[in-house]
């Protein structure tokens, strides 16, 4: 990654100061205290959005904690964890923030979608009104965050198979309209949570090294070994429930 | 509802009018509140009245958020006599949640009025240390909110510095600190609040102030950001001048009551003694 930031402002592609950026804020944070794993090589800063009560939070922590509580307790605002994951011995840090889906935190939750490399767009599959927020979700994405931003459209409660009022073909026929890539998922029955992540942080890492391809100031400084070398293999899409 | 105090007089005439533009005192002349004081212990479930009436319902909040304040006021001047137990200022911020989270659940009011206690990321990130929100039935969505900052006496605050220095910080913690670097706490509490809007309101709450330092008072507006321009930021010093030459500190139960019954848009700014 150091090799990746050498080159002069002037010449690099937005994506790769938009990593410098963000490397340059986490360089910040290293060394300030002894609290958590301070070493790694990137850092990835993803949010969940969508309307409120899809699932985003219990989303996040059976991602992050491996837990989940049917209590609903509607998010305040912000708020983030952090997870590190490994991929082709580089160690990735995701910043996850959590935002809130009610209207009245719009103003505060789209302030954080600035620098955001990755997105996790959620709906719930038995709730319509929330799958017909989507595109307004997505508009709110190309509002807000930058062109090259990563997309993953999940809908989520994928469990509650009475009660589905979204069809699976539905939620894909949406995502393919909209460019992103897509899951059902189930946070209660922990089903392709993890596999929503790693598919969005692979996302992130083809374009970045996709970027690095085609971009000659880029390569200049091109690390050793791509993150996309053995990319793992696309995970299934639909709910498995 | 108010209650008369002794006036902190200020002298300085600078300061009346600089905060006369931020004062939107409620037209509304507070009310007598002779039933104030709260009840405690088992008696205030079995004293409580029926939630029926909005006046009930107002009282009920109140009398949980008074019974909060009259436990923790029991130990904001504790001190170890062999000064080696000190617990921290998170435990009396602690002490107040856990006693107004008990009463609200008592009286089953978590349903209209709820208390949402912020992560320690959210504390940093919004500057709140928990935020209460009456609810619209039946999306149970906000109508209006309140969130609220603990702020200590400052030797507390100091003598706390000074024994946290130094001492490992999580990973998260100092990536919240370092998204929010560009303002102080205060600053970011009435950030999020007028982010929301008029009805979402930031409630400084004093856990004893310079010349009161067994009391609970807070200071709460909806209107905070008026100070931007007008002066350099919003700290500390800001927030207490507008305890000076103040003539009244409404009650818990008055400050719920004017906030219920405030207009939409209207800016509101209340001193509150809550203990």
């Amino acid at each position: 990654m150091t090799a990746l930031l050498s080159s002069p402002q002037s010449c690099l592609h937005p994506l790769r100061r938009q990593f410098e950026r963000i490397m340059a804020a986490t360089q910040d944070v290293k060394g300030k205290g002894e609290g958590g794993d301070q070493n790694f090589d990137y850092m990835f800063k993803l949010l969940i959005i969508g309307n409120s009560s899809v699932g985003k939070t219990s989303f996040l922590f059976r991602y992050a904690d491996d837990a989940f509580t049917s209590a609903f307790v509607s998010t305040v605002g912000i708020d983030f964890k952090v997870k590190t994951v490994y991929k082709n011995d580089k160690r990735i840090k995701l910043q996850i923030w959590d935002t809130a889906g009610q209207e009245r935190y719009r103003t505060i939750t789209t302030a954080y979608y600035r620098g955001a490399m990755g997105f996790i767009l959620m709906y719930d599959i038995t709730n319509e009104e929330s799958f017909g927020a989507v595109q307004d979700w997505s508009t709110q994405i190309k509002t807000y965050s930058w062109d090259n931003a990563q997309v993953v459209l999940a809908g989520n409660k994928c469990d509650m198979e009475e009660e589905r009022v979204v069809s699976v073909d539905s939620g894909r026929l949406l995502a393919e309209q909209l460019g992103f890539e897509f899951f059902e998922t189930s946070a209660k029955d922990n089903i392709n949570v993890k596999q929503t992540f790693e598919r969005l942080v692979d996302l992130i890492c083809d374009k970045m090294s996709e970027s690095l391809d085609t971009d000659p100031a880029v390569t200049t400084g091109a690390p050793t070994a791509k993150l996309t070398d053995s990319a793992p293999p696309l995970q299934q899409p639909g709910c498995n429930c | 509802m108010g209650q008369k105090i002794s006036i902190t007089n200020s002298n300085n005439t600078q300061d009346s009018r600089f905060l006369s533009f931020l004062k939107r005192f409620s037209p509304q002349k507070p009310s007598l509140d002779k039933n104030m004081s709260p009840r405690t212990g088992m008696f205030a479930k079995l004293t409580a009245p029926s939630a029926n009436k909005p006046n009930d319902f107002t009282r009920l909040i109140s009398n949980s958020i008074s019974f909060a304040s009259t436990r923790t006021k029991e130990y904001l001047l504790f001190k170890d006599p062999e000064g080696k137990f000190q617990p921290s200022l998170q435990t009396l911020t602690q002490v107040f949640l856990m006693n107004y989270i008990t009463q609200s659940v008592n009286l089953d009011l978590t349903d209209t009025f709820n208390c949402t206690a912020m992560t320690p990321e959210q504390r940093i990130l919004l500057g709140a240390d928990w935020v209460w929100a009456i609810l619209k039935k039946p999306t149970k969505n906000p109508k209006i909110q309140i969130a609220v900052q603990v702020l200590h006496l400052p030797e507390r605050e100091e003598a706390e510095e000074r024994a946290t220095a130094g001492k490992p910080i999580s990973e998260s913690i100092q990536m919240a600190q370092m998204e929010s670097r560009n303002k102080n706490m205060y600053e970011r509490i009435v950030d999020f609040c007028t982010s929301i809007g008029k009805d979402c309101y930031a409630l400084f709450l004093f856990f004893g102030k310079r010349d009161d330092k067994v009391n609970i008072y807070g200071v709460l507006s909806n209107n905070f950001e008026a100070a931007v321009g007008k002066c350099d930021k919003i700290d500390r010093a800001l927030i207490e001048n507008f305890f000076k030459g103040s003539r009244y500190f409404h009650t818990p139960f008055g400050m719920m009551q004017t906030i219920f019954t405030k207009k939409t848009e209207e800016a509101l700014t209340l001193m509150i003694k809550f203990s």
